[in-house]
């Protein structure tokens, strides 16, 4: 076994946390029940993976195989990547029955005929995602199997997740690798980026609940409301507004869990408007900023603003669109309207 | 609140106009404003330029007891044998590292600000490597900086054995800061305090710092604020191209020479209610944590950036002026 191959083995098994090891291995398949039984997965993560190496070494696995295991890591830890969603556009045809063989055949040949070294493996998983892995060489050298690019392909969907560590330069050869695999005529990224694929997944198959405008608002009973005190003389003041704030709330994000989303981008190109009164700027040209949000679960961030009393209700609806616009970058500039309080985002 | 009120009552002080802003003979060109860091056409940038670009911890010092420029070399020295013994002892330092450090004290005279004011002192501690040959290259692994520009307030209040650098600027890890801190502590009977920046100052720095003139294309003045007491933390970075955001200031602040807060005010409001038409979110709520601008960037756990070598006294100032409101 090349030695590249088994300094491969061992720094993807260090990757894996020790109480994950025995299983994912069991996963890869490449090493026996009995070879399995060998190892002692009590001992510092160092050991275990050396052992892995020599036991790989006996059944001479080669880069291809070893592959596989870094699929199956990512599959469990998907999010320590950062992941893109791009969309593939057909032009009006039915949907046509999916072949998986032909789709790889077709992916493959198209890589190869640009790159005469390049790594590829699929590995097909529930709900119809195909997970692709791409490892990069250049016409000199080998694949460089500590970069490699991450496809994610949901085949009853025009949507496609790609990991963006890929090299840029890749990033065309890619796309049309797919495009053409798939069948599809075009693809286009779309402004949607975050380290939960499955928070990704969600927004674009629409898996979360929607928001929508009720025009019969459930009454209050129905909610779990903070008991009130037994003391009559304590009064909740702006009772009122407080609920109002919650039940606007709730329409505008809807009400289950929040896609998972780290962060939502804006890039500013309106006009810069004060109180006349103020005698400030009072330019023709927009006034540049670029905003720029971040938290561990930005959506359910966001909504806890309202209720926190540091923002309006309902809040912008550039901030609870971002979900439905399947978008977390945006652009915004002013509309050129009657109303000169409406934005635009293209 | 004290300290809050004194800054005030200072900043009010400086922007009635300081004849040390006029002593420097600026050109006209430059805005005169003897509260916002004035450009130092006579620095030398090649002196400074080690103190750029690298993120300094502050510290406000009390004056130091017989403390005297004569003696650097020797003090270098005594916190030379200091840290070694303190590594014997066993408060060390980085585990398993076995490193032989060097001490240089020195004197920055160019770091200051009246003819008051003392001269600014660098201590430095570098390593090298037991096993490297004698003269290969020491790395500098920590760097400390007392100094004060414009402290006169301070110092004219103060008996003549007392030597006044209220700043202490700290780049390099922790353990040895503590080291070297200890020592300075026992042998000038002084004391070290973290220097925190509220959203106050930090609001200030904004103001003051978009209005000065940059050569060069100035980066974006970046303000973020964080919401840390939601069930899920909320980070929100408000970042505003250098142009409009001087052009905002310049049509806020009406009198050359001089800011006052409620300048400062109307120009942070301006920006909060434009960021309040998009996203109907009140920064106003939120706490201001970081400004960052072209000349110099402050975060308000006491952290600072200096971006600009003209720009450097007087940003030196202002943060001087902070460590005096600390100590008293």
């Amino acid at each position: 076994m090349d030695e590249t191959v088994a300094e491969y083995i061992r720094r993807t098994v260090l990757k894996i946390p020790r109480d994950e090891i025995k299983t994912m291995l069991e996963k890869w398949g490449l090493l026996s029940e009995t070879q399995l039984q060998t190892i002692n997965f009590r001992q510092i993560k160092e050991n275990i993976s050396q052992d892995v190496v020599q036991l790989c070494e006996e059944n001479s696995v080669d880069i291809k195989q070893a592959a596989v295991l870094d699929i199956i890591y990512n599959h469990v830890y998907p999010n320590k990547r950062v992941w893109c969603v791009y969309q593939m556009k057909k032009t009006g045809e039915e949907a046509e029955f999916f072949d998986l063989t032909d789709f790889k055949k077709k992916f493959k040949r198209r890589l190869r005929s640009a790159l005469k070294n390049v790594t590829i493996n699929f590995r097909e998983y529930e709900d119809n995602a195909i997970w692709i892995r791409i490892a990069w060489g250049t016409p000199c050298t080998k694949p460089n199997q500590y970069k490699p690019s991450y496809v994610v392909y949901h085949s009853q969907t025009p949507y496609v997740f790609i990991s963006a560590s890929v090299l840029k330069s890749n990033l065309p050869l890619l796309c049309q690798a797919l495009v053409l695999a798939s069948n599809y005529h075009d693809i286009r990224e779309m402004e949607l980026r975050s380290h939960s694929l499955n928070s990704l997944k969600d927004i674009v198959f629409k898996r979360y609940s929607q928001n929508f405008q009720t025009h019969y608002p459930r009454p209050l009973q129905e909610r779990n409301v903070a008991p009130e005190s037994a003391d009559l003389r304590i009064i909740q003041e702006n009772r009122n507004e407080k609920e109002r704030i919650e039940r606007v709330n709730r329409e505008v994000f809807g009400d289950g869990p929040q896609p998972k989303l780290e962060f939502a981008q804006y890039k500013l190109e309106t006009m810069f408007k004060s109180d006349p009164q103020m005698d400030v700027l009072d330019k023709k040209e927009p006034f540049r900023c670029l905003v720029k949000f971040s938290s561990p679960h930005l959506l359910e961030s966001l909504k806890s603003l309202a209720p926190a009393g540091m923002a309006d209700a309902p809040i912008s609806p550039l901030l609870t669109c971002i979900p439905q616009k399947a978008r977390n970058y945006f652009k915004i500039r002013e509309k050129k309207h009657f109303f000169p309080e409406s934005f635009v985002s293209p | 609140v004290e300290g809050v009120a004194r800054t005030l009552l200072s900043f009010g002080r400086l922007s009635r106009g300081l004849p040390f802003g006029r002593a420097h003979g600026l050109s006209s060109r430059d805005p005169l404003l003897p509260l916002a860091p004035r450009s130092q056409e006579n620095a030398d940038p090649q002196r400074t330029a080690f103190l750029l670009r690298k993120q300094w911890t502050l510290y406000s010092v009390t004056p130091l007891y017989r403390f005297s420029n004569a003696h650097l070399r020797d003090y270098a020295r005594l916190l030379s044998a200091f840290i070694a013994a303190e590594k014997q002892k066993g408060l060390a330092v980085e585990v398993g590292v076995e490193l032989d450090i060097k001490v240089a004290v020195s004197s920055l005279p160019y770091l200051k600000g009246s003819d008051q004011d003392q001269a600014a002192i660098l201590v430095q501690l570098s390593s090298r490597s037991p096993a490297s040959p004698k003269n290969s290259e020491e790395k500098l692994i920590w760097s400390g900086w007392f100094c004060c520009v414009s402290g006169d307030d301070l110092s004219k209040n103060v008996p003549e054995d007392f030597t006044c650098l209220p700043l202490f600027l700290v780049n390099g890890a922790e353990c040895y800061t503590s080291i070297v801190g200890s020592w300075f502590q026992k042998t000038f009977d002084c004391s070290f305090r973290r220097l925190a920046i509220s959203p106050l100052i930090l609001s200030w720095m904004a103001a003051m710092w978009t209005g000065c003139k940059v050569d060069k294309t100035a980066s974006a003045m970046e303000l973020v604020f964080s919401v840390p007491c939601l069930p899920q933390p909320l980070d929100i970075s408000y970042a505003i191209h250098p142009e409009d955001a001087k052009a905002l200031w310049d049509t806020v602040q009406k009198t050359p020479g001089e800011i006052i807060q409620e300048e400062v005010d109307v120009f942070m409001d301006c920006l909060y209610s434009h960021f309040h038409r998009h996203f109907r979110i009140h920064l106003s709520a939120t706490k201001l944590v970081k400004v960052s601008t072209a000349i110099a960037s402050a975060h308000c756990d006491g952290i600072i950036k200096f971006l600009q070598s003209q720009y450097l006294t007087g940003v030196l100032m202002l943060l001087t002026e902070l460590a005096i409101s600390q100590i008293e």
